[in-house]
């Protein structure tokens, strides 16, 4: 097999089956909540007409299942390519998927059905005072379907556990943590296994967090006799919220490091200063969450300060690391710019520059200007948008690129010019509303703000055609090579024992 | 089939656990001792025995002559600094709204003393001053015998533990006898106004 | 420990508890009934599972593969003894005592030494997941609950034992994640077979 596509990875049948509807249940439900973003942006520009109830509907719906569907996307990343270092259970990344479905149908449901609109960060006490627009059962679904999409994970998390620990011994020794402070570092340990162990600890801890609150909700909606503490409450989700969404990216992050080296022709193994920042992140991470919280004063000042600190520096190691070892890595390296390489190395611009609004956000004395701005919405969607999309878009297009069909024709190149394009103009108007004072959300916009809206809509629109080709050319090679042309890298069972 | 067995029995194994956890919850309405007695109740009504009791102004007599009258039943202890004040503070607002079937001798209110020793009739006869209760529509009584306020507390699901600074910490609820002496149902005492509304309906009904 | 030893130390840990004075003492404070004498009750079960000889746990193989039916016991009859109406029952009818003491060890101790060596990784890891959860979720009710839950027991009580749940949860947590992170690599393979692998390599 060629260097691109290793025998390792080769897929069976089996496994291609459920890769494809990760794959393209991911594509599908991109693009329809892309839709429903659309129409909240055309809404506040009054292009459109809905009523808040609505917007607020379309909202939890967008932001929930964004949060949840990149997590789902990025979780495939993982599983594929750490099943070439240890043994996967394909039964347990079946169960996660068929789990998040029903989480997905729940949460939905609470929507659609029930009315719910309270953002899919659910924090106490909105869910519980309907205000007569949604049913406490209405919101318990939705907590349920949370409920249910966790225990999916978790599973798909043990399951790797297992695996990792029955190759390495333990995590700690998966981490490299035996070769932080000296040592000859086993040059050939996968940076994925790297990887993918934080990932599992610190996913699993979030989910733990989430298991907790979300059960504790539960509870105080059925009876309200036990008053919660909502700073507390707050906390919690933004604890499991903060760290969901930061796996998804270093989940994804592992397609990185598999398929750059491939595409430049470099090799990019361990070396000390990934396993600090790995080691280092994986702290970090679970600590940096009160940078959410500024606008709470009551929150005890030193958790505010070391939040602000920490939120400079959390990400930073991981994405230091990254950032310079794919820049050393293409940089004069004969670069074979093909699709996945330009979706790489548009992820990385996309990630590093998504993290300067992020730190000017996350610095309290901006933060009591802008916080609830559309710079909030802006910095987000700039590393979820233009950082973390583009790899799960990088690793699907590569995988469904070892079909026989060709996935480097002009309108695949024409359509990353326009996501990327327009992805900008979109993120832009954002950050430009923001500083413009313009709030997110749902609100009654002042003339002067309208433009950022319009011109946000349309640059939107633009990035749901080049998403919609993507979907298309993406799904149309991942099924050609599942059926018909069986000899193309098919190995039946590849696991020895 | 491997797992036939083990399905079978993890199948009985879970309905088992459901049933237990249904009976003992009352088909999932109550987890805590209170509540559960509340659903108990008033799915089987509770013959009041017939003790014997010492009012406040010193008269003795036996809760079957309250029979063919409906009693709304409390229990207290005169010391209480907490708990009694409000629950009796709510006892005096029933007396207020159901001031009618009172007066048409249909119902009497009755404070029952789980602290007999320290509440002779002197004290109970100054706490209820204190509320402003006025005889015979809202008395408070305590047991002669000692054995007599073991089998009351039993029957009306009163647990009082002692505190560490010689008070007591006990469950509170307005309780209701119907005129054959049963208790039929337990209220929560927070909330007088549904009280009385339950209780009135309860006397039309 | 030796099947003998353990066999008398589960018929002597539940005499030991039902002793009067002792059993008055652990009854008298909720914390003491939920984190001493309940989980020592489970322990007795626990031991007698081990002293129990290969046979009878072969016996029972076949309808508790993978441990299935054991955790659904476990399960629901220690979602039962988390119910506050159990514990009141407990202290106040002699009944409800006896089918603690019980209960405890045969449907909880019991099933679970009998069922844990046969569970796979994963439905370990849901088991251990869930009790820590548990742990950190009735902890913070009992916290923050303004009404007393048994009515034998004070709020202070309730409140005491409520913080004694989180540190026990938090406890664990740290047992686990050392174990996971630094254990010893042969506790952690487990049940393992040969390592499927591909191209990776121990490190
Ligand atoms: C064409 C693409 C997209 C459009 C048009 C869009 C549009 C929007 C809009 C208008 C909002 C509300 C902002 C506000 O007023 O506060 C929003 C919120 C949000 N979006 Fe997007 N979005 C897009 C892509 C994405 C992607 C790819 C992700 C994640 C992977 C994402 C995640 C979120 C989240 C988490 C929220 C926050 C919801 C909340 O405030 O509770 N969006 N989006």
């Amino acid at each position: 097999m060629s260097a691109l596509y290793p025998q390792t990875e080769a897929l069976s049948s089996r496994e291609r089956a459920v890769l494809n509807l990760y794959a393209i249940s991911a594509l599908a439900v991109f693009l329809l909540l892309m839709l429903f973003g659309l129409a909240m942006r055309a809404a506040q520009g009054r292009w459109i007409n809905i009523s808040p109830q609505v917007f607020y509907q379309l909202m939890t719906a967008h932001g929930a299942g964004m949060v949840g569907t990149v997590g789902l996307a990025s979780s495939a990343i993982m599983w594929f390519f750490l099943r070439k270092y240890v043994r996967l259970s394909t039964a347990m990344f079946v169960a996660n998927y068929l789990l998040f479905l029903l989480g997905a149908v729940l949460i939905l449901a609470a929507v659609f059905i029930g009315g719910f609109g309270g953002a899919w960060t659910f924090l106490y006490p909105l869910p519980v005072h309907t205000m007569g627009i949604w049913s406490i059962n209405a919101a318990a679904v939705f907590m349920l379907g949370y409920l249910v999409i966790g225990v999916g994970f978790l599973l798909f998390y043990l399951d790797a556990m297992l695996a990792v620990m029955r190759v390495y011994g333990n995590l700690g020794r998966a981490l490299g943590w035996q070769w932080l402070f000296g040592g000859t570092i086993d040059k050939s340990h996968p940076t994925t296994v790297v990887a993918s162990t934080m990932v599992i600890i610190v996913n699993t801890l979030g989910i733990l967090g989430g298991a907790v609150v979300l059960v504790m909700c539960l509870v105080n909606a059925y009876v309200p006799r036990f008053p919660l503490d909502a700073l507390l409450v707050k906390n919690l989700i933004y604890f499991f919220g903060h760290v969901f969404v930061n796996c998804s990216i270093y989940m994804a992050v592992i397609g990185v490091y598999e398929l750059l080296p491939r595409y430049s022709g470099r090799p990019w193994g361990v070396s000390r200063p990934f396993l600090w920042a790995w080691a280092a992140s994986t702290v970090m991470v679970l600590i940096v969450y009160p940078h959410h919280l500024m606008m709470d004063y009551v929150m005890p000042h030193w958790m505010l300060v070391t939040g602000q600190i920490i939120s400079y520096t959390s990400g930073l190691p991981v994405f230091l690391v990254t950032a310079y070892g794919a820049l050393t890595n293409v940089y004069r390296s004969g670069m074979r710019w093909r699709m996945p390489a330009m979706l790489i190395v548009l992820s990385m611009f996309g990630w590093a520059a998504g993290i300067v609004p992020a730190i000017v956000d996350g610095t309290i004395a901006v933060n009591v200007v802008m916080h609830n701005t559309m710079w909030v919405p802006g910095h987000f969607h700039f590393y979820l948008l233009l950082g973390v999309l583009p790899m799960v878009l990088a690793f699907l297009y590569h995988v469904a690129g070892g079909s026989s069909r060709s996935l480097e024709t002009a309108g695949d190149r024409l359509s990353l010019a326009v996501y990327l394009i327009a992805g900008l103009a979109f993120v832009g108007m954002f950050l430009a509303g923001g500083r413009a004072s313009e709030p997110r959300r749902y609100a009654v916009h002042f003339a002067e703000w309208l433009p950022y809206d319009r011109a946000a809509s349309i640059a939107a629109a633009l990035v749901i055609a080049a998403m919609l080709l993507f979907a298309i050319r993406i799904s149309g090679a991942l099924l050609k090579a599942g059926s018909g042309e069986k000899g193309s890298g098919e190995v039946p069972a590849h696991l020895p024992g | 089939m491997r797992f036939l067995r083990t399905s079978l029995a993890s199948v009985v194994a879970a309905a088992a656990g459901i049933a237990a956890l249904a009976v003992a919850t009352y088909g999932f309405t109550a987890f805590t001792t209170e509540t559960a007695r509340r659903v108990a109740v008033s799915r089987h009504p509770v013959p009041v025995p017939a003790v014997v009791l010492e009012n406040q102004a010193g008269a003795r007599f036996s809760l079957s002559a309250l029979r063919g009258k409906w009693v709304i039943v409390d229990f207290v202890y005169t010391r209480c600094q907490d708990q009694c004040a409000v629950l009796d503070a709510n006892f005096a607002r029933l007396e207020t709204m159901l001031a009618r079937p009172i007066a048409a001798n249909r119902l009497r209110l009755l404070s029952i003393s789980f602290d007999p020793g320290r509440d002779t009739p002197t004290a109970l006869a100054a706490y209820l001053a204190r509320f402003g209760g006025r005889s015979p529509g809202w008395q408070i009584a305590r047991p002669v015998d000692a054995a007599d306020l073991v089998r009351l507390e039993r029957v009306f699901g009163i647990t009082v533990i002692a505190d560490d600074d010689g008070g007591y910490t006990h469950n509170s609820a307005i309780l209701v006898v119907d005129p054959r002496a049963r208790l039929i149902e337990i209220l929560g005492w927070r909330d007088p106004e549904r009280a009385a509304r339950e209780i009135l309906g309860k006397l039309e009904g | 420990m030796k099947r003998a030893h353990a066999g008398l130390a589960a018929g002597l840990l539940p005499v030991l508890l039902a002793a009067p004075p002792l059993q008055r003492m652990l009854e008298a404070s909720m914390t003491a009934q939920m984190l001493v004498q309940i989980p020592l009750l489970a322990i007795a079960g626990m031991l007698l599972g081990k002293s129990l000889p290969e046979s009878a746990a072969n016996r029972i193989q076949p309808w508790n593969r993978g441990g299935a039916t054991g955790l659904i016991v476990v399960t629901f009859a220690s979602a039962c003894w988390m119910l506050p109406l159990s514990l009141d029952a407990a202290v106040v009818s002699p009944a409800a005592d006896l089918a603690k003491f019980l209960t405890i060890p045969l449907l909880i101790g019991l099933p679970l030494a009998s069922s844990w060596p046969r569970m796979s990784f994963v439905l370990r890891g849901v088991l251990l997941f869930e009790a820590l959860a548990t742990l950190f979720r009735m902890g913070w009710l009992y916290l923050i609950s303004p009404v007393r839950l048994c009515n034998s027991y004070g709020l202070s009580d309730q409140q005491r034992l409520g913080e004694w749940l989180l540190m026990a949860g938090t406890a664990l947590l740290l047992c686990i994640a050392w174990q996971l992170l630094w254990g010893s690599p042969k506790a952690a393979a487990g049940a393992a077979g040969p390592p499927g692998l591909r191209a990776g390599r121990p490190a």
